[in-house]
């Protein structure tokens, strides 16, 4: 009988048009969709006191809301509905980490595009900051910047940034290097071009897109540390709860047994994390085939 | 000759990256704003209270001898006395270090061990199923935050399935003048959840390292040689394959445990494990800067040192290593 299920499962799974490297892209669309949509989706603003019944604190999951609408996943301990709360800090981490990973980037190539070009003592001091970077655990470079800094969203994002340029840069710097021989930049030379357009314009368009592969990387990286210094109380505040920090409310209400409260929204953070890793393994994979054997 | 000016270079390297980061740490904390103000009350103070700490302080002298007196403190670990606990800093860091310690040599050696077994499973035959399922997982488990996993541990291990407490270090035995959990069968039941959360994303990423060395190193001409020798595939790939791979496992430990000691701070604040990361979230939750201070300069000089090891270690392992400049 179970067997027999099982069979017919793996049948139905095996005809899936969306199997093997569709579904987390699948699922990523749907969370950036989730996330965008999230006002017109989520049936309260669990950001504004005035939607929440403080008296239905911690409700189990399928319990009827005074509002006219169903706590599918229930409510935490100070009454917000998990599943808006899902949505709402989807916004916030996806935003936190998209930002962060932007400016991180744009710097990155700058810098990297720099050292690689000018060479010498620009290289050297560019290099160094990013072996001081890089030689440190990225949670322990966070942690002493939010310290110096003090918590708040934009400081996170810097945070975040100062995390993250690094990996950029060192990428950058490799690829431009291959770059800055090649004949057209000779060619740009010889048209006597100013240097900075034959940077910004010809060796920085060029260096892109192996850069692209680093990005899904460095954006799944940040999402989850954010969640991690919000967990740790550390990042956004507390009123506009992110994944991470919705997680850290359920977890006092843990041990009694309200599980909801954090496994849902550590639920979402996953999936939308491992969505990312999938997307980006598929996207290294296809732009760096001689990697993977398979 | 190499190898002695390979072990002087790295250290030099080590040192330099050491000075450049306490003279960060220095401009850093003087960005923050004046540390007058932590002891003068800024209501009542008179312009004389102020020059008065100014002095006290040494914030007249000038910029570089304030510096030499920093990295003298930092030098001597003297980070000043925890405004909360009314002891020397660096004293309670090191008074905590045990419980870390041997959180993460537990996590450290379950993951390797789990890992590289993993990992080798996988590689020796790419791309069959068991392989891709394997590969997969590894996303998986590289994707679950640690805190959340923590959560979910305790959630599995101590609430529905009640075999394991949730928190806290147990009983504990002396040894060399420290407490260990690890010698009692209580502390032992304790260690075994945060050690699974920390070891698990790092047996993934141990998995993958070794699968992908060993696709390569199955693929190379000495390995069909032993192979056109008739030797079986277990002794091939325990005997020639792994140590072939040895260097980049062991170097990924050498950094995952330095990364450990830093990412405990999540896991030890869950479990509640009295370790040097729920000493610096506590201190950082009740603004003791003197312990805040020594716990991140502890974790910092402790990982450069490790990955300085790390590197000598891969000199003298393999002689290819010729520690070529980063970048």
């Amino acid at each position: 009988m179970i067997a027999q299920t099982l069979r017919t499962w793996w049948k139905w799974w095996k005809w899936w048009p969306f199997r093997h490297n569709e579904l987390p892209k699948l699922f990523l669309c749907a969370y950036v969709l989730l996330a965008l949509a999230a006002p017109l989706l989520a049936p309260q603003n669990p950001y504004d006191p005035t939607q929440i019944f403080a008296w239905e604190a911690s409700s189990a999951p399928g319990t009827p809301s005074g509002g006219g609408y169903v706590y599918w996943l229930g409510t935490d301990g100070l009454g917000r509905d998990i599943a808006s709360t899902i949505l709402y800090g989807l916004r916030i981490s996806l935003m936190v980490s998209v930002i962060s990973s932007a400016i991180a980037a744009a710097i990155g190539l700058a810098a990297g595009v720099s050292a690689a070009f000018f060479g010498r003592w620009v290289d050297i001091v560019i290099m160094r900051l990013v072996d001081l970077q890089l030689s440190l655990p990225t949670m322990l470079v966070a942690l002493i910047a939010i310290v110096t800094l003090g918590p708040s969203i934009d400081r996170i994002i810097l945070a975040l940034v100062i995390v993250q340029w690094a990996a950029y840069a060192r990428m950058v710097r490799g690829v431009a290097l291959g770059e800055r021989g090649k004949p057209y930049v000779d060619a740009a030379r010889l048209l006597r071009l100013p240097t900075h357009r034959i940077l910004f314009r010809h060796v920085l368009p060029n260096s892109v897109p192996p850069v692209v592969t680093l990005i899904p990387i460095e954006i799944g990286h940040a999402i989850a540390l954010e969640a991690t210094l919000s967990f740790l109380g550390l990042g956004v505040p507390v009123d506009k709860p992110s994944l991470g920090s919705a997680v850290a409310n359920g977890f006092q209400y843990l041990l009694t047994g309200q599980y909801w409260i954090s496994l849902f929204p550590g639920l979402a953070l996953f999936g939308l994390i491992a969505s990312i890793n999938f997307v980006g393994e598929d996207l290294r994979r296809r732009l760096d085939p001689r990697r993977e054997p398979q | 000759m190499t190898l002695f000016s390979a072990v002087f270079g790295r250290m030099g390297q080590a040192v330099v990256l050491l000075f450049v980061m306490s003279l960060i740490g220095f401009v850093g904390i003087h960005a923050v704003g004046n540390p007058v103000f932590n002891i003068v009350n800024v209501e009542t103070a008179t312009v004389e209270d102020i020059q008065r700490a100014t002095i006290a302080l040494g914030l007249d002298q000038p910029i570089w001898r304030q510096y030499l007196v920093f990295a003298e403190d930092l030098l001597s670990g003297n980070f000043g006395i925890s405004y909360v606990y009314h002891l020397p800093a660096f004293s309670l860091v090191m008074e905590k270090l045990p419980a870390t310690l041997e959180l993460a040599v537990v996590a450290m050696l379950l993951a390797a061990t789990l890992g590289v077994l993993i990992g080798l499973v996988a590689g020796r035959q790419p791309g069959t199923r068991l392989d891709r399922t394997i590969l997969r997982a590894s996303v998986f488990a590289l994707s679950i935050p640690s805190f959340w996993l923590s959560m979910m541990l305790i959630l599995g291990g101590a609430i529905l399935a009640g075999r394991f407490p949730s928190g806290g270090r147990g009983a504990t035995a002396r040894l060399f003048g420290s407490d260990w959990s690890v010698l009692t069968v209580d502390g032992l039941r304790h260690l075994v959840l945060p050690a699974l959360a920390l070891a698990i994303p790092n047996i993934a990423l141990i998995a993958r390292l070794t699968r992908a060395g060993t696709i390569e190193v199955e693929g190379l001409d000495f390995i069909r040689f032993c192979r056109a020798k008739g030797l079986s595939p277990h002794r091939i790939l325990l005997r020639h394959t792994l140590p072939n791979i040895s260097v980049p496992i062991v170097t990924i430990i050498g950094l995952q445990f330095g990364g450990m000691l830093a990412f405990a701070v999540v896991v030890e604040t869950i479990f509640a494990w009295p370790g040097i990361g729920k000493l610096l979230i506590d201190s950082i939750q009740l603004l003791d800067r003197p312990v805040v201070m020594a716990t991140l300069t502890f974790v910092s000089v402790a990982f450069v040192t490790l990955n300085a090891l790390v590197d000598l270690f891969q000199a003298v392992l393999d002689p290819r290593v010729r520690l070529p400049r980063k970048g």
